[in-house]
């Protein structure tokens, strides 16, 4: 046995299933939301400037363990429109539903819900629209919008099955852990559509304090025979995902990134969309001194595509469902930045096999993330914080450029900064209530120089969040919030038909900005249930549609349990 | 961390592999869309005349001095059918477009001439020239009624004693394909039935109709008009299965699939369904079926058409034409 390498079985993370508690446990939560809103647009006589609602939700979850390795959980939320009674305005729903459990002690499994990530350039569910991270007010809002699209540490939300094992090595390597999964995107219609399913794995080898090695596989691929449509849709893509670092007690220094190729086609079609992407970034960590640098580059062909870890958490081509049409000629009212932090029902988890539309003031460096295609370019991040957490810095600096141009010969060139800076007060003056600021800024300018006047662009945009939480009295907590999204300029925004290739440009200009000043109160009746009354005036001049503002005060009452 | 280095060094040397894109765009050049436009080239037909049934095809050829969004309007002169196409390309030629003898609306294309305009968006041009259709495009599939040529001695009927009733075949250079249609109308005040056609298999020399097995394969398409007047009329087609194959349909024992159709239109329009998609109705509830519960396209027996309306709406008018099974697809006029 010594001479030959011992497989040992290892249980990866089983600590989480082996329960010995209770066999039957109820989890959830609940939220109830109040609000009121004042609109107003210029000689606006049409639109009812004042409405009120509001509801009321529980997510009722059983949890059984039948035995230590296994797990059921099943919920359903009961949800009441203010104003709804006696069984109008209720709704109820299947919230979560999932079996998972080890088998054998070795093999990790889960069906029905799964929330899923592999790596960066796969399947992974990327933030590209809420640039600043959240604070006082606001972080009320994106938690619950969070938590109603189950966005939790990048991870999709599917339907479907997974596994995980491992196995561990007692010399060369560490160990191998496998990860796979299956999920079903859309069902057939027995005709054109056919079944599509979603699937893959990666195996990552591990040695300590060294290094981590993955493979990483995932495909979109539809079933034949599901349908009378021949031409089944395939998109592979397969990546090496690397980390190679040395650990001290004083510091860590490595190298990391992830390379590979991916392929769209149609069983049917002569032609094949592939191309490859390679990100590498060297980083270093002094970890005493709570300082960290790092420096990347990254190259993603223009035809490379992953849909799974391009497609965007909102569709830019969906309309709103508050106040939708205003002015005296209805038109519509375009998506903007209140309703990406107010509405849950914009967000979806469906994996889109279409290149989404994006908004290019909130984003046009990085639209899809990491993942975005037909970018090239560095760049450097920083981050440092004092050794009593009273100053926290974060900073990262992108200088991208397109691969290939878009309807000119002449590549866009994207500066991209993105800063936080917070201010824990009370760190400093030693109070025992809690006392924070916290600034964070993303600022992008896009430009593309070129002899004609049609092809030249120039467009900045900056996204700006400032908060404030502040303990005024045990458990009573004073939020407040500035947020600014402007942008000036014009951009060239390409339009595709249904394979994605670009038929036509759409000529872009804007100039103008959304300004959203809130505060409030929230009082924490525990970690887990807190209660919060917000008043907050939001103003759009933005130049693409009439300028409007409302004035809006919410109550919000919520609990997990 | 000389072996990282080197990882490092080789992994950005991997980037010299890709090829040269210094030069290349992806879709039409801005510079062009933005410049002024002007024909280079008229519009012109590559023939004088087409004969679809013979198989032959017609296409459009012109060019312009810059990628344009353009729309192709071809217009039957007797029967106005249109066929409508749109695009954005600098040139037209055979691969942009070529017509096979399609229509967009209806009516059907006939022996014809057309004529041919071609407009631009955001200009004010308009090209135009003429194309003669000897012979309109057939359909594949197997004809139930097309009313041409009369009604066929097989088909068996029955029409209410109410007032104003007409059930008869027009000739009024209306129908939407061929020269004639099926008026349905009249006032019955005590039913919702007005009148019905049995189209049994046996009018055709069939025992059941001549369709696929495969009931995701077969299609049914027919023609109706909705009158701008009378807006109540309902057409009900009962597809009756003889699952035993012994000449007779039992109700109680074999399938019967309903397609109900409110005609809540004006104008002609195309209706098409896949044969698996009718449900079975009992009082227009989807309801399990009397028999085996499986869509025998292969086993129809009759069709039943039903013209129906609430008793209470009073005059009741639709019309109908060109009833046509095809197969792997609706029918595309």
């Amino acid at each position: 046995m010594n001479s030959k390498l011992v497989l040992i079985a290892a249980l990866i993370c089983i600590s989480s299933y082996g329960q010995e508690g209770k066999k039957v446990q109820f989890v959830g939560g609940a939220r109830s939301l109040i609000s009121h809103s004042n609109f107003t647009s210029e000689n606006d006589t049409v639109t009812a400037p004042k409405s009120t609602g509001g509801y009321a939700l529980i997510d009722l979850g059983v949890k059984i363990n039948p035995n230590a390795n296994t797990e059921i959980m099943g919920m359903v939320r009961i949800k009441n429109e203010f104003g709804g009674f006696w069984g109008g305005g209720v709704s109820f729903d299947v919230r979560q539903l999932y079996v998972k459990g080890v088998a054998g002690n070795a093999v990790r499994y889960q069906f029905g819900n799964i929330d899923y990530k592999l790596s960066p350039y796969t399947f992974y569910n990327h933030n590209p629209d809420l640039l600043v991270p959240s604070f006082g007010t606001n972080r009320i809002k994106e938690d619950v919008l969070n938590y109603e699209s189950f966005y939790n540490n990048n991870t999709w939300r599917q339907q479907g099955a997974a596994i995980n094992f491992g196995l561990q090595f007692p010399k060369v390597i560490d160990d191998i852990t496998f990860n796979g999964f299956i999920t079903r995107l859309n069902p057939t219609d027995l005709g054109a559509i056919l079944e599509r399913l979603y699937g893959g794995g990666n195996m990552v080898i591990k040695k300590n304090n060294f290094f981590s090695v993955g493979l990483n596989h995932v495909s979109i691929f539809d079933l034949k025979g599901t349908g009378t449509n021949e031409g089944a849709y395939r998109n592979h893509v397969n990546t090496l995902t690397y980390d190679v670092f040395l650990d001290k007690k004083s510091y860590k220094v490595g190298i990391d990134g992830e390379s590979g190729f991916s392929a769209v086609y149609t069983l049917t079609s002569d032609t094949k969309l592939s191309d490859y992407f390679v990100h590498a970034r060297a980083y270093y960590k002094a970890k005493n001194k709570n300082f960290g640098a790092e420096l990347g580059y990254m190259d993603n062909g223009p035809d490379f595509r992953s849909f799974g870890a391009q497609s965007k958490r909102i569709d830019y081509n969906q309309q709103n469902s508050f106040y939708q049409r205003y002015t005296n000629e209805q038109v519509v009212r375009p998506l903007s930045m209140y309703d990406l932090y107010n509405d849950p029902l914009r967000y979806s988890n469906q994996i889109s096999e279409r290149i989404m539309a994006y908004d290019p003031v909130i984003n046009n460096a990085l639209p899809y993330g990491a993942a975005t295609f037909n970018r090239r370019g560095f760049y450097i991040g920083a981050s440092y914080a004092d050794s009593l957490k009273i100053v926290e810095l974060d900073a990262k600096y992108y200088a991208l450029q397109e691969i290939r141009g878009q309807g000119s010969p002449d590549l866009k060139r994207f500066n991209f900064v993105q800063g936080t800076a917070k201010f824990n007060v009370s760190n400093w003056t030693k109070w025992k209530k809690k006392e924070s600021i916290q600034i964070g800024m993303a600022f992008q300018q896009t430009t593309r120089n070129s002899a004609s006047i049609y092809e030249q662009i120039n467009l900045n945009s900056l996204t700006l969040n400032a908060g404030v939480e502040s303990e005024l009295i045990e458990d009573l907590y004073l939020l407040g919030n500035i947020f600014v999204l402007s942008g000036t300029g014009n951009e060239s925004i390409p339009i595709r038909d249904t394979n994605g290739d670009i038929v036509n440009f759409s000529n872009y200009s804007i100039s103008g900005n959304e300004i959203n000043i809130s505060g409030g109160l929230r009082y924490n009746f525990s970690e887990q249930v807190y209660l919060a009354g917000i008043y907050e005036s939001n103003a759009n001049t933005f130049s693409t549609n009439p300028a409007y503002r409302f004035n809006q005060f919410m109550i919000y009452y919520i609990m997990k349990f | 961390m000389k072996k990282q280095s080197i990882f490092f060094i080789l992994t950005i040397l991997l980037l010299g592999c890709r090829k040269e894109e210094a030069g290349k765009f992806d879709g039409p050049s801005i510079d062009d869309l933005n410049s002024p436009f002007s024909v280079v080239t008229d519009l012109e037909s590559s023939r004088d005349s087409v004969d679809f049934l013979a198989g032959q095809t017609v296409y459009f050829t012109a060019a312009f001095s810059k990628t344009v969004a353009w729309k192709l309007r071809i217009i039957g002169d007797e029967s106005g059918a249109e066929k409508i196409v749109t695009g954005l390309n600098k040139m037209l030629d055979a691969d942009v477009f070529t017509w096979d003898g399609s229509t967009t609306n209806l009516p059907i294309f006939k022996d014809e001439n057309c004529h041919i305009e071609l407009t631009f968006e955001g200009e004010t041009d308009t090209l135009t020239t003429m194309v003669k259709v000897i012979t309109p495009k057939t359909n594949n599939g197997f004809l139930i009624a097309d009313f041409d040529g009369g009604f066929n001695p097989g088909w068996s009927f029955f029409f209410q004693s109410g007032l104003d009733m007409n059930f008869s075949i027009l000739n009024d250079g209306t129908a939407p394909q061929g020269e004639k249609h099926y008026n349905m109308e009249g006032t019955v005040d005590w039913d919702y039935l007005i009148g019905l056609i049995n189209f049994k298999a046996t009018a055709y020399g069939e025992t059941s109709f001549p369709l696929n097995s495969n009931p995701d394969n077969v299609y049914f398409n027919t023609m109706i008009y909705g009158d701008p007047i009378f807006v109540n009329s309902i057409i009900l087609f009962q597809f009756e299965e003889d699952e035993n194959g012994d000449g007779t349909f039992n109700g109680a024992s074999e399938d019967m699939y309903s397609l109900e159709i409110p005609v809540n239109w004006i104008g002609w329009k195309l209706i098409s369904i896949k044969y698996s998609d009718i449900p079975s109705l009992a009082s227009g509830v989807p309801v399990a079926a009397n028999g085996n519960s499986v869509h025998n396209s292969d086993r129809i027996s009759t069709i039943n058409m039903l013209h129906l309306a609430n008793p209470a709406t009073g005059h009741a008018r639709s019309q109908l034409d060109y009833l046509i099974f095809t197969e792997n697809g609706p029918l595309i006029p």
